[in-house]
């Protein structure tokens, strides 16, 4: 996952400009009140339903725990994870700043220690560290994290764009919303059981362009995010609405290059190593891992599954991804 | 390999898409792709059995002969215990 971001931290105060007054959510806690403020204000924006029985509980320390656990580490971008067997509980440790998490084996709970300069920038914070935290304690409530983008297009059926964060993802997004396609999120959404079927839910938040996205989408506006050198705009900005579950009928693996956007089929192998991939989470421990891998087999099954190029002649389609399936 | 019994490792995940088999392995965090046999071979195999169980096994699930599904099986074995997939047990 490419969680990281680049530039000046984001004070504390900027972010609480969004969410006074301070919201709170139940089974979300912190010895910093403010930060619980951020870290609520922040949940309920993603209108993401929350883990049943969740325990979040987030301290500033003057001193960051050191957990004994000798298990392998696992690095995913910016941050290690020891996971699985013989301990069962989950320990992550962010790269950025002294910050560490322990989650249970099973239930949604989880116990974060914070440096203070890891809790300096609030915003870097929750795209990063809490959000992998929040990722664990979502999965212990049947949602499953895959790095994808999701909308549904004008006929109302379901697309879901997958791949790394320079892959297209969000340019693409913005355009489909350009599009009057409804958008679920551009890069962080959770696999469910929706019964025969696999859902997917999109955590809300604002889609984030690079320079590249930004002048290709030729969109005036946006929120800039200074921090990450990226132009964030909500779809409703783009002429567009929020989706929150998209139950996909066309999956698309994307990358970008060349002069000319191509969608060609992808055989099951692929599809199920691809999918694998951007859902990585499956790996790291027992705890519902059979049910995650048969979603993302049956999300499989029931989509058309493409790998995609996508180049700047997608913007003179009219009908977006549509006009190049084939 | 007569006297022996064999099971899969604990920690393996399968699922499948339209005959491919795709098989997790939790404790070193790897997966890897197997044929729609050797897919039916471990599922099987989440219990013990015999050699000789599962080429029967393969026989009743498909229209081969028995040197075909001996062959089959042997190598398919073969593999799984040189990769830590599946282990033999003695009795």
């Amino acid at each position: 996952m490419a969680l990281s971001s680049a530039g000046d931290p984001v004070p504390l105060e900027r972010v609480l400009h969004r969410c006074s007054p301070m919201p709170a959510i139940s089974g979300v806690a912190s010895n910093h009140p403010e930060l619980e403020g951020a870290i609520c204000a922040w949940l309920l924006e993603s209108r993401m339903p929350l883990p049943r029985g969740l325990d979040l509980r987030v301290d500033v320390v003057d001193e960051v725990p050191r957990f004994e656990d000798a298990r392998e580490i696992f690095p995913q971008s910016e941050v290690e994870i020891r996971a699985g067997e013989p301990l069962g509980w989950v320990h992550l440790t962010w790269r950025r700043a002294a910050a560490v998490a322990r989650i249970e084996a099973t239930a949604p709970h989880a116990q974060v220690f914070l440096s203070r300069e890891a809790a300096a920038d609030v915003d870097l914070l929750l795209r990063s560290f809490l959000l992998v935290t929040l990722i664990f304690l979502w999965k212990r409530d049947g949602r499953y994290h895959v790095h994808a983008g999701t909308a549904l297009d004008t006929r109302g059926r379901g697309w879901m764009l997958i791949g790394n964060s320079n892959s297209g993802k969000s340019t693409t997004t913005a355009l489909l919303a350009a599009r009057g396609w409804q958008v679920g999120t551009d890069d962080i959404a959770f696999l469910v059981d929706a019964g025969d079927r696999a859902g997917v839910l999109g955590f809300r938040s604002s889609i984030a362009l690079r320079s590249g996205g930004y002048d290709l989408l030729g969109k005036e506006g946006g929120l800039p995010l200074v921090a990450r050198r990226k132009t964030g705009f909500w779809p409703e900005e783009l002429g567009s609405s929020w989706v929150q579950t998209v139950v996909p009928e066309i999956v698309v693996f994307t990358s970008v290059g060349g002069e000319r956007t191509t969608l060609t089929p992808a055989a099951p192998a692929e599809v199920l190593h691809a999918l694998l991939r951007w859902s990585l989470w499956v790996m790291f421990e027992p705890t519902a891992a059979q049910e995650h891998l048969d979603l993302l087999s049956r999300l499989g099954r029931q989509a058309r599954c493409y790998r995609a190029t996508l180049a700047p002649d997608l913007f003179r389609a009219p009908g977006a991804l549509e006009d190049f399936l084939p | 390999m007569n006297d022996a019994s064999y099971r899969r490792h604990p920690d393996l995940r399968l699922t499948s898409l339209e005959g491919e088999g795709v098989v997790l392995h939790l404790r070193e965090r790897r997966y890897f792709s197997v044929s729609e046999t050797g897919l039916v071979l471990l599922e099987a195999l989440k219990e013990a059995r015999s050699f000789e169980e599962l080429v029967e096994g393969l026989l009743s699930e498909y229209d081969v002969d028995r040197e075909t599904a001996v062959t089959t099986t042997r190598a398919f074995l073969d593999q799984c215990l040189a990769s830590a997939v599946v282990t033999e047990i003695r009795e």
